[in-house]
């Protein structure tokens, strides 16, 4: 049987199937039926669902690739480049976190690179800090009107800055981290797991240690990921590595589980007050499942190392959106004009392509 | 220790894998045909499409997108009375998806009942729980 007709791919195809089908009809009944007055035409709006899905596919390949969440770029991008009301938009972007994680949990499971009782054990903190994280948002939106608006849009952009500079930076990541001594706490929840580590070819058991600081650095973590509808991948991986010594390669899949899972809990005040829109929210999903799937299963294995720059300068850009649409809301700068907007992205176009070429010479 | 024998992966965590991947197929999928269903019959939605996407692209609130429809926000679990309209469909198919960590901890659970192992049963209970709770929009922070 050709390997098309296994799983992963058999869904994989039912779903590309289903999809094509789905847009070439949505096409048919955009294009040819009235619309009503006052209402937004039916072309326009396949061009923005189709739309829509395909820079979530977009977003959720580069993430894999980059081994990020796709919340990073989706709700900066949004906040400062359209229109839309930032709560909408802060709340599809949990669930652009969110099924980036779930649908890496399966293929991250059966290899046991995820540690279950692991994410079970973080979960429970992360739950708590982005369900309380999701309310803030919320109450914050009910009160603070057109100055809440651009607060939020500020704080974003120095949270997206400070994390741009991080990832240049690069932090301090410890592969194979060295554990001295094992905490009794620790030792009585029997998180360690031995998994087959198989650029090495052999079995990895990593001893851990520090158990009871973790829940305390995730709750927080999750209290700004609810709050800002952003994921949380790029602190739950370097939580997990230098406050408990768990490898690299395990934080990462543990992220993904911990996430899909934490994000259950905070979605649902966005979906219960109506800031999740149907018919807004399900491409951005479907463009998760599908892209992070494909990301999974094929691009994972080429060497990509340039999109890390790219993404590095989709934040600057991002940053610089939200700033200046900030700064605006809250009255302190004019709007921002077109060419200037356009001049930034030329700067940063031209640096990210240098850093492009050079890691390409220097290979 | 480090060796060379492949580790077996414990039961319960491919259980858990496995329900949360087949979930969240079925939610995309469901999210895929919803959008058609809505733009099929326009009429036959909670809030008309046409109007749902020019009042969003105008930057309204989620409470003045949904002002539109009579009687105005329906509650998150309107999906229960409107399953055969396309945004209710689309609803159904998201509520799905984001309940999915429910139903593969509940597995999870019975899993560790059987492993005879309580600590992870309380653990996967509690975090059941939280997310039934948040769910029904018991716990309010205002």
């Amino acid at each position: 049987m050709s390997r098309f007709l296994k799983s992963p791919w058999l869904e994989m195809n039912i779903m590309l199937g289903v999809l094509i089908l789905c847009y070439a009809g949505l096409a048919l009944i955009g294009f040819t039926k009235e619309t009503p007055e006052g209402g937004m035409s039916g072309a326009a709006i396949w061009g923005w669902l189709f739309g829509f899905f395909f820079i979530s596919f977009g977003i959720a390949l580069v993430a894999v690739l980059a081994g990020i969440g796709g919340g990073v770029l989706f709700t900066p991008f949004m906040l400062a480049f359209t229109q839309v009301d930032s709560l909408i938009v802060r709340a599809t972007g949990l669930i652009v976190a969110m099924f980036s994680g779930l649908v890496s949990t399966g293929p991250f499971m059966r290899l046991g690179l995820s540690n279950l009782r692991m994410c079970i054990y973080g979960a429970a903190a992360y739950g708590v800090g982005a369900f309380v994280g999701a309310q803030g948002a919320i109450l914050v939106a009910k009160h603070l009107g057109e100055s809440g608006e651009g607060a939020v849009r500020l704080a974003l952009g120095i949270i997206l800055l400070a994390l741009a500079v991080y990832f240049i930076v690069g932090g301090k990541k410890i592969e194979w981290p060295e554990v001295k001594r094992v905490d009794r706490f620790t030792q009585w929840l029997k998180l360690s797991q031995p998994y087959y580590e198989y650029s090495l070819g052999k079995v990895i058991d990593y001893p851990l240690t520090r158990a009871a600081i973790l829940p305390a650095a995730i709750c927080l973590i999750g209290l700004i990921s609810g709050f800002f509808g952003l994921g949380a991948g790029w602190a739950i991986v370097p939580a997990q590595n230098l406050i408990m010594a768990v490898p690299l390669k395990v934080a990462a899949a543990n992220s993904g589980v911990l996430l899909g899972m934490g994000d259950c809990v905070a979605v649902w005040p966005y979906l219960l007050h109506g800031a999740i829109i149907p018919l807004f929210a399900a491409p951005w999903l479907v463009g998760q499942v599908l892209g992070g799937l494909l990301g999974a299963l094929i691009l994972i294995r080429i060497q990509a190392g340039f999109v890390r720059h790219l993404i590095v300068g989709f934040m600057f850009l991002a940053c610089f959106g939200l700033l200046t649409k900030g700064l605006n809301l809250l009255g302190v700068l004019p709007p921002t004009p077109l060419w200037m907007t356009g001049s930034v992205m030329l700067v940063i176009f031209i640096v990210v392509i240098r850093a492009i070429v050079r890691q390409a010479r220097s290979r | 220790m480090n060796g060379g024998e492949l580790p077996s992966v414990p039961r319960v965590q491919i259980l858990f894998g496995e329900i949360v991947y087949w979930i969240t197929i079925v939610s995309a999928i469901i999210c895929m045909v919803g959008p058609l269903v809505a733009m099929l019959a326009p009429e036959n939605n909670v809030v008309n499409p046409y109007f749902l996407f020019a009042a969003i692209f105008a930057g309204k609130t989620a409470p003045e997108v949904w002002a539109q429809a009579s009687g105005g926000f329906p509650g998150g679990h309107f999906y229960w009375h409107h399953l055969t309209t396309g945004d209710g469909f689309t609803q159904f198919g998201l509520a799905l998806g984001c309940s999915v960590a429910l139903w593969a901890l509940l597995a999870a659970a019975f899993a560790y009942v059987k492993e005879r192992s309580p600590l992870y049963t309380r653990l996967s209970l509690g975090v059941a729980l939280l997310v039934v709770l948040s769910a029904v929009g018991i716990i309010e922070v205002h």
